[in-house]
């Protein structure tokens, strides 16, 4: 279905790779345009980058190809990943660091068909996201032996309103709001929180290779708190923002809409709030890093517990 | 307002012409009304045939392509599945099903990855036109790993063939969008086991651009949605693959864009009527085949009612301005049709002012106005006649007036206008007033004074006015007439009866009280024809008893009998008409009795019973009661108080006593005084024993067992005599009438009681009882010289 969006991705690498060499720092969000990734768009928009001295060029990975594969291909230098999925990169010997940390909560969720609870559905046919996002889930799932069958899709919530799936992982921001838009009827009954029910692991934060970040370690440094002030000017200016981000939606011909992209801009922000300390920290919760390792050793999903220290840099995480 | 109303209440002609237009009116409307309810009806429909056949037809058309890829599809996989161990034979099949359908818009058969080991992960013959050629590829790669695709999953998960949600495909050589639904079933090995899909794409832009044009009406538009409401074709093309229809719900609730939509997800065929970006619409809708979507036309009701709502808007205008029209005209026709009338009204103002000469408008028109006229000139004729008449007929009575007020004059003249007081006389004095309830009554009182004797009548006539008066005047002059020769009451009453029944040819009656009062001795000798009994007014307050004898006037033979009564000094006899006990007030209730007792019990307490004073008293009372009450009947009052003093008593005291013998040290007392002034202590002590025994008789057996009542005690002397009378009001008791005690029986042979009777007898010379109204007169006298002595 995407075959002419991975076609114009792989003219977009090639562009990419020609001028990754000059100190550019190429920047790959995990997902296609949305306001998700509304600091960085205003960053870029708003000249933030430019005035920390740093050239920073924003290019999104196609729907089935994860972000990951592009850093480690060496088609951009920084990405956002979820912390699951960092621990996995570096347990499978690729070592990060954490420049940035932007969510301070988890915004996983299963959405049941037919109004029925999640937690009761042993043995159900789950969409999962092809790229490698829901590792909670599968946690949650063997440690409750609920046994989901894990159906691994690419985007968009189609499966699940054409009735192929009995559930659906989302995110609060995105796919949930996507379900509410497709007319599916959402109640406390039929949705399952993570961050609720003791899987609450912080998620998207901008790593680097160690290798790029020990050779680079100013610029990132500079990209980190341009970035940063990028995410504070959109809580300042959500409508602005918004703008921004659905001229890079537009550009990238996203299949959204402006209301869904405020819903999911409001809710992105909302996630960057620590619950604990009310404020927005940007910084990467050692006990989060070790629950969330903890977790997916024991789902057998890591070899070994993966540090906090491992995933980060003093002089940033200061 | 208050203007405009007031005047359509002086308008007849606005008034009519308002209700007849407002009549017309409500039939209009109603007619109307249902004219317009029923062609709105028909037209609904005909948008609803309308928008039916067309999404018919697409919806035909869209099912003959559907099936066509269906059955192209099945054909492939039939051929696949017979070789599923060749995959280069693949590309010849996916590029054969573009050959044979040239329509399509592209064909993959992709595999599971690595199903064929030598083919690595990925594996997807994929042909799709390009220009005219077909160009054949390996479709699957690391940035489109086509098994994550909604294409490749839905028919394992679904476990049947289905149609994908529609989606834009990109074309990257030409740079455009193509939107595209893919049939896809599954291949599967001689296991079951699913190991591919065959993908078969049909691109929708004809589709899109059909629906786009569908426009039954100027304002219409047409729209497409996905399963997920999604929309695919929509005239905001902004919205295309963007929104879904419950987008703008979720920031703000919109039920009835979510129920449409939920319809539309459900595959439900209908119409709803709704309000789309603040326009009344109507929306029609209807499945499209097996693809999941759905198709509606969104028609503003505007454009469907705007030919109607023109002809509705012409026509009520009409009707409007025919209205007013007809209003107009109205009131102009129904003046000048009334025009007549207010000549013929002025006119009538004219004849009320006075001038019944007026001349009326002379109509020469035979319809009702016409005949109003007439009736009216006939009207003023009889007018002018009836005038006349009333002016005659008031001068007569106003003579009749004249004549009764001079008949009053005379009647009032009959009447004795002087009244005998002290010290003019000193044995009686009299008051009276006759007061008639019209000019002239048919009461009388009359008294003079003969042979040491006052004759004095008190009558009522039946009815009232002018005959009652004349009867009146007649009663009273036969009454001076007989009683001037005639000294006994029954007597007198007797011949006034025979007198006035001779002439009686009315059958009137008068009722009639004759008496007469011996001046020296307070003698009443009295006859009562039918008359109110008077009341005596002394120590107390009682009726004069009367027989029952009938008015005179009636029965000529009647046999009137005489009474007789002694009248103290002192004693004011009260006669009255049954004016005053009749008398009444606004609420016809009458004066009755009672009150006339006690006004004269209040008159009595208050020493008030000189005859002037008492009138006035029952006058002031009786006036009190009526009120503003317009008087009833005549009403006279007379009253005459004896006041003659013996001219040889040397002594008149009076004592009154409680009921209680304690008080009898008080009566011996008195007694004893009595004797000292009289002269005659020798016999003091009897006197005091007769006395004693008489009164403690009354004290302890006058009145009920308990009852408190007075005993009076009067004590009189003259050189020759001393005379005790004891007065009181309880039950009529003659100690007198009881038979002489046998005193030579033994005390235990002689019946009980009787021997105090016996020696007040002994004691005194004469011992005499009389019953006077409601009272009980004893007198004990005894002679102080003897008969025999010089």
């Amino acid at each position: 279905m995407k075959r002419a969006l991975y076609l114009f991705i792989i003219w977009m690498t090639a562009v990419s790779q020609a001028s990754g060499e000059d100190g550019t720092i190429v920047f790959t969000p995990q997902w296609t345009a949305q306001a998700q990734f509304a600091g960085y768009y205003v960053a870029e928009a708003k000249g933030f980058y430019r005035e920390a001295g740093v050239d920073v060029r924003i290019e999104h990975p196609s729907a089935t190809q994860p972000a990951m594969s592009r850093l480690r291909a060496g088609e951009c230098h920084a990405t956002t990943l979820q912390l699951c999925q960092a621990l996995e990169i570096v347990d499978g010997d690729i070592p990060l660091v954490n420049i940035l940390q932007t969510s301070m909560n988890n915004a996983m969720v299963i959405v049941s068909a037919r109004g029925k609870d999640p937690l009761t559905q042993r043995g159900a046919r789950v969409g999962i996201w092809s790229v490698g996002f829901g590792q909670l889930a599968i946690c949650m799932s063997n440690k409750d032996h609920l046994d989901y069958r894990w159906v691994r899709f690419a985007q968009n919530v189609n499966l699940f309103v054409s009735g192929a799936l009995d559930a659906t992982l989302a995110m609060s921001y995105n796919e949930y709001y996507q379900l509410l838009q497709a007319g599916i009827e959402i109640t406390d009954k039929n949705v399952y929180r993570f961050c609720d029910h003791g899987y609450n692991v912080q998620e998207d934060g901008v790593y680097m290779t160690r290798q790029y970040y020990e050779q680079h370690r100013d610029q990132a440094r500079r990209f980190a708190q341009a970035s940063r002030k990028g995410w504070e000017w959109a809580v300042e200016h959500p409508e602005e923002a918004l703008d921004i981000v659905m001229q890079y939606v537009n550009r990238d011909r996203i299949a959204t809409n402006r209301v869904l992209q405020r819903l999911m801009l409001a809710d992105v922000l909302r996630l960057q709030v620590d619950r604990e300390s009310g404020r927005r920290e940007f910084r990467l919760r050692p006990d989060m890093v070790q629950l969330a390792s903890r977790l997916m050793h024991e789902g057998q999903m890591l070899s070994r517990e993966v540090t906090y220290a491992e995933l980060t840099d003093n002089a940033i995480s200061e | 307002m208050n203007k405009l109303l007031s005047y359509i209440r002086h308008k007849l002609s606005v008034r009519v012409s308002l209700w007849v237009v407002l009549f017309a009116a409500v039939i209009f409307i109603a007619a109307l009304g249902f004219f317009f309810y029923q062609a709105r009806e028909a037209v609904r429909q005909e948008a609803y045939d309308r928008a039916t056949q067309i999404l018919d037809k697409i919806s035909l058309r869209v099912e003959g392509i559907l099936n066509r890829a269906e059955v192209a599809s099945n054909m492939t996989q039939w051929l696949v599945q017979r070789h599923p161990d060749q995959p280069d034979s693949m590309f010849v099949y996916s590029r054969g099903m573009l050959l044979n359908n040239p329509d399509f818009y592209n064909c993959s058969i992709a595999f599971e990855p690595y199903h064929f080991p030598d083919k690595g992960r990925y594996f997807s013959a994929y042909s799709k036109y390009q220009a005219d050629s077909i160009r054949t590829i390996q479709g699957g790669s690391d940035n489109y790993q086509y098994f994550f695709m909604d294409w490749y999953l839905m028919p394992a998960l679904l476990d049947r063939p289905c149609w994908t949600e529609p989606y834009m495909d990109f074309d990257a050589p030409t740079n455009t969008y193509e939107m595209v639904t893919s049939y896809c079933q599954t291949i599967k090995d001689k296991a079951g086991k699913v190991i591919g899909v065959i993908n078969t794409s049909l691109s929708l832009n004809w589709l899109s651009q059909t629906i786009s044009t569908v426009k039954p009406y100027p304002n219409s538009y047409s729209i497409m949605l996905g399963r997920g409401g999604t929309y695919f074709v929509h005239p905001d093309t902004a919205k295309i693959t963007r929104q879904t229809i419950f987008t703008q719900s979720l920031e703000q609730p919109d039920t009835a864009m979510t129920a449409l939509g939920h319809a539309m997800q459900r595959g439900e065929e209908g119409m709803k009527q709704m309000k789309l970006d603040g326009k009344d619409c109507y929306v029609f809708y209807k499945p499209l085949g097996q693809t999941g979507c759905s198709m509606a036309i969104v028609c503003p009701e505007s454009d469907i009612f705007g030919g109607f709502d023109r002809l509705r808007r012409a026509v009520m205008n009409i009707v409007f301005f025919g209205l007013l029209l007809m209003l107009f005209f109205f009131i102009r026709i129904i003046t000048r049709e009334l025009s007549p009338l207010r000549r013929l009204a002025k006119e009538a103002e004219t004849i009320a002012s006075g001038q019944f000469d007026a001349q009326l408008p002379e109509l020469q028109r035979t319809d009702e106005i016409g005949q109003l006229s007439h009736s009216f000139a006939d009207m003023q004729q009889s007018l002018v006649k009836y005038i006349g008449e009333l002016k005659s007929t008031t001068a007569q009575k106003a003579s009749i007036e004249r004549d009764l007020h001079i008949a009053s004059g005379i009647q009032m003249g009959m009447l004795p206008k002087s009244f005998p007081t002290w010290p003019d006389r000193d044995d009686v004095q009299i008051f009276a007033s006759l007061v008639p309830a019209k000019e002239v009554g048919g009461d009388l009182f009359d008294f003079f004074f003969r042979d040491e004797r006052l004759f004095f009548c008190i009558g009522d006539v039946s009815g009232k006015g002018v005959p009652a008066s004349l009867v009146m005047a007649v009663t009273r002059s036969v009454f001076r007439s007989v009683a001037a020769r005639e000294s006994k009451p029954d007597n007198i009453v007797k011949i006034m009866n025979q007198a006035l029944a001779e002439m009686n040819e009315n059958n009137m009656f008068v009722t009639l009280f004759v008496g007469v009062l011996e001046l020296n001795s307070g003698r009443l000798l009295y006859c009562n024809a039918g008359h109110d009994a008077p009341l005596l007014i002394g120590v107390g307050v009682g009726e004069l008893p009367c027989s029952s004898n009938i008015p005179i006037g009636v029965m000529p033979s009647w046999d009137y009998s005489l009474q007789e009564a002694r009248i103290f000094t002192g004693t004011t006899i009260f006669l009255f008409t049954d004016g005053l006990t009749e008398a009444m007030d606004a609420d016809k209730a009458q004066f009755r009795m009672e009150r006339v007792n006690d006004v004269a019990a209040q008159a009595l307490t208050r020493k008030q019973t000189e005859p002037r004073q008492l009138i006035e008293s029952m006058s002031t009372a009786v006036h009190a009661f009526v009120g503003d009450a317009e008087q009833s009947d005549d009403l006279t009052m007379m009253a005459i108080q004896y006041i003659k003093k013996q001219d040889d008593v040397k002594l008149l005291k009076t004592l009154v006593l409680p009921n209680d013998i304690q008080e009898v040290p008080r009566l011996n007392d008195f007694v004893q005084e009595a004797c000292l002034e009289a002269g005659c202590s020798d016999i003091t002590l009897q006197l005091k024993l007769a006395v004693e025994e008489a009164v403690v008789n009354v004290m302890n057996y006058a009145y009920p067992p308990a009852t408190p009542g007075d005993v009076t005690i009067e004590v009189q002397a003259t050189d020759c005599r001393i005379q005790f009378t004891i007065i009181d009001s309880g039950a009529p008791f003659d100690p007198t009438a009881r038979p002489e005690v046998d005193t030579t029986l033994s005390a235990l042979e002689r019946p009980i009681g009787g021997l105090g009777i016996h020696l007040v007898r002994q004691i005194m010379d004469e011992v005499r009882y009389e019953r006077s109204g409601t009272l009980n007169i004893l007198s004990l006298t005894k002679n102080l010289i003897s008969p025999n002595s010089p």
